[in-house]
């Protein structure tokens, strides 16, 4: 179902821009790397659905197929987004690859909470623990942990790319999601090191923000995962995933509100306190 | 295993000037600096220095963040050592004459029953007596050498520095409530302040004291920079470096040059004219901690003998005397370490840690926190190639979750992106005010 949103006429302009903006960016990714070196990182998220939308118009702009496409199962996944990601890859043609990190998986016995022992692991999986900085002897199984997520969704991204060679990898990041990322770039070069293949990442979206993605899906009917529609503002792990509110995600005050909602809140409150430091 | 980037020097060289606090320029042309030392508490010191950066006096003994030295009349040296909570009085040949831990018979306490509570500024008035501004009594005071209290001006907030005027009339940098003030010492009465309150106008002003042309020239520490301001309240003149300088004292000299403190900014003191053209500058530096190439021992295997987790750093520069490392022995598979604080101040335990500029880190731990009264968190600060913060204030810095009160142990998760001029990064356990943090499988990946 299109969003229930009335966008401008003014408005679908300036959505257009910033898609063309993406759009270029995207062009220029095909201009650099050959397109088996290509890959869409997708999770079935707001984000990089749109990602994946925009490198859609243009491979058909051009006349080609969609590059390889992973999406990381973390273990911990929303049956929703499943569905959605069948109905789109078959709509839309997406060469998709789902993959997970299986010796993690079996070594939980399959368990949210359920305690793996290092020893279990493959030789990989223990040298990645080390790599982080990981000394202890078990971890309970929680994808969106340090460990979990560095297991669950890095090393799995590190061995897609590895094994299919790929050069670049498009992300649908955005700046306005996380102060950590106002600074990122479109196009981020990232060397090799051990464990790690030389990539590039591609970041098409990275200028929009939380409501120009809303009011893009609305003008252009772009299709999206009906957790949204139930009030999911940003979708994670499913369990330690929150609504934010009964209402359509395009509702919620995003001006005003943090998407990761939780802990940037209780932050505004403890800086007044943090504020009355001596001298730093 | 530890693998070492950069080393660190000695802790306490004699010289190495890790953080200036004041400054002055003697009638011969040298300039007095009080160095508050290192973030671990050592080194800090007092030295002279010439105009060619020889250093031809310095005392040393005993210092705990000494944040100021002035000459006196008589040729000795008037020193306010902050953390010990006392005032010295040092010759030349470095014999201590005078020592507020001496007055009260031996109790250090003042003629009205006080202590000196942090003190951080003191001048010898005309008649050889002290203004001396006492900063958690929250009270600027004059003394004799005895300790007998002659005037007081209290209900301050955290006043940091106070300097007598030719007309009798006291200036007093009143920090916390970002203003200065000027009183006349007889009614008591402010004749004259600058600041609204406002952080915009002044934030944690430091420094304060009249120029011969009548104007007021103010350290507006937080907002690092230096203004010159008329007795209408206008801005006249103002400096400012393009790096997050943490100014602290500003002295006007007799050739119309202003000799500045930036604390461990730059860890240097900078003469500047009015053009801003920096005309003199000291500098004699060298980072006393290492630099790791990756975090290490964020699982807390290991231990120094002194209690601290190896290759962490217990910083208590700013914890005016408090705080220490704690264990809680009942974690397992070990013991994981914490703070335990118990004032207003700030203690951390850290470690430097080689990063690349640009990259993205994640750091993730798990933390857990007792009756916190103020705020604990994990933070990261970044540090350009002479060793100064690239963050204006420490709510800019990245952290994780903020937490207060009690909390069972919480695992979090944050990111940081590196900034373009950063050399290397500095993971800090952090807790202000009084209660207990715990922190254990701290680990950081580029990602």
């Amino acid at each position: 179902m299109p969003i229930d949103k009335v966008i401008s006429e003014k408005r679908k302009l300036q959505c257009a821009k910033l898609v063309d903006l993406s759009k270029k960016v995207v062009r220029e990714a095909f201009e650099k790397f050959k397109h088996e070196e290509l890959a869409i990182a997708w999770t079935g998220g707001k984000d990089s659905t749109l990602t994946l939308w925009i490198i859609k118009q243009v491979c058909d702009e051009k006349g080609l197929k969609l590059p390889k496409t992973m999406l990381i199962g973390e273990g911990d996944e929303f049956e929703e987004i499943h569905e959605f990601v069948e109905r789109i890859r078959k709509e839309w043609e997406v060469p998709l690859e789902i993959c997970r990190n299986e010796d993690v998986l079996k070594a939980a016995n399959y368990q949210l909470g359920a305690i793996v022992r290092v020893k279990d692991l493959n030789e990989r999986n223990r040298e990645e623990l080390k790599r982080i900085g990981f000394e202890g002897e078990e971890f309970s199984f929680e994808p969106e942990s340090f460990v979990g997520n560095h297991l669950m969704k890095t090393v799995v991204f590190n061995e897609f790319i590895e094994r299919n060679n790929i050069k670049g990898v498009f992300q649908g990041l955005r700046w306005d999601e996380h102060p950590a990322r106002y600074n990122d770039e479109y196009f981020e070069h990232r060397p090799g090191e051990y464990l790690v293949p030389e990539h590039t990442r591609i970041r098409p979206i990275l200028h929009f923000t939380e409501k120009d993605l809303w009011d893009t899906y609305a003008a252009f009917g772009i299709p999206y995962c009906v957790l949204y529609e139930r009030g999911y503002r940003s979708l994670g792990a499913k369990s330690t995933t929150r609504k934010t509110s009964d209402i359509p995600a395009w509702k919620q005050d995003l001006e005003n509100t943090w998407e990761r909602v939780g802990r940037f809140q209780d932050k505004e409150k403890a800086m007044e306190r943090l504020r009355k430091l001596g001298y730093m | 295993m530890a693998e070492i980037v950069s080393k660190g020097c000695e802790r306490g060289i004699p010289g190495n000037i890790e953080m200036p606090l004041s400054v002055e320029r003697l009638p011969n042309g040298n300039t007095l600096i009080a160095d508050g030392g290192d973030e671990a508490g050592y080194g800090s010191e007092v030295v002279e220095v010439d105009r060619i950066g020889n250093i031809v006096w310095h005392y040393n003994e005993g210092l705990r963040f000494a944040h100021s030295a002035r000459r006196l009349k008589n040729g000795n040296t008037l020193i306010t050592d902050t953390t010990n909570n006392r005032l010295l009085e040092v010759t030349p040949e470095k014999k201590i004459v005078m020592n507020s831990d001496d007055w009260g018979g031996g109790t250090g306490k003042l003629s009205d029953g006080s202590h000196l509570h942090y003190p951080n500024d003191a001048y010898e008035l005309e008649d050889g007596t002290f203004l001396v501004t006492d900063r958690n009594n929250d009270r600027c005071i004059r003394v004799d050498r005895k300790g007998k209290v002659l005037w007081s001006f209290e209900g301050l907030h955290h006043p940091h520095n106070a300097s007598p005027l030719p007309n009798g009339n006291i200036l007093i940098c009143d920090s916390d409530a970002n203003r200065v003030l000027e009183i006349d010492p007889k009614t008591k009465k402010v004749v004259w302040s600058y600041g609204d309150g406002s952080t915009e106008t002044l934030w944690w002003p430091r420094g304060v004291l009249r120029l011969a042309n009548g104007n007021t020239l103010i350290t507006d520490s937080k907002n690092h920079r230096i203004l010159e301001v008329s007795p209408e309240g206008e801005v006249v003149w103002q400096f400012q470096t393009e790096h997050v300088d943490k100014f602290y004292i500003a002295y006007a000299t007799s050739e119309d040059t202003f000799l500045i403190s930036c604390t461990d900014g730059h860890h240097q003191v900078i003469e500047v004219d009015r053009t801003g053209n920096i005309v003199w500058l000291f500098r004699n530096y060298r980072r006393p901690f290492p630099i790791y190439r990756r975090l290490t021992n964020g699982f807390f295997t290991e231990v120094d003998p002194s209690g601290v987790p190896k290759h962490w750093v217990l910083a208590t520069r700013l914890s005016e005397g408090g705080g220490k490392v704690i264990w809680d022995t009942n974690n397992r598979p070990r013991p994981c370490p914490g703070l335990e604080y118990d004032r207003p101040g700030a203690l951390f335990l850290q470690q430097s840690i080689a990063v690349t500029p640009g990259a993205t880190y994640r750091i993730g731990y798990e933390i857990k926190t007792v009756d916190v009264k103020g705020v604990a968190c994990m933070l990261m600060d970044f540090f350009d190639a002479l060793g100064g913060s690239l963050f204006h204030v420490i709510t800019e810095m990245p952290s994780g979750q903020y937490l207060s009160g009690t909390n069972d142990w919480v695992s979090d998760i944050f990111e940081v992106r590196v900034p373009p001029r950063a050399t290397y990064a500095e993971l800090r356990l952090f807790i202000n005010d009084k209660g207990k943090v715990f922190v254990r499988n701290v680990m950081m990946q580029r990602i």
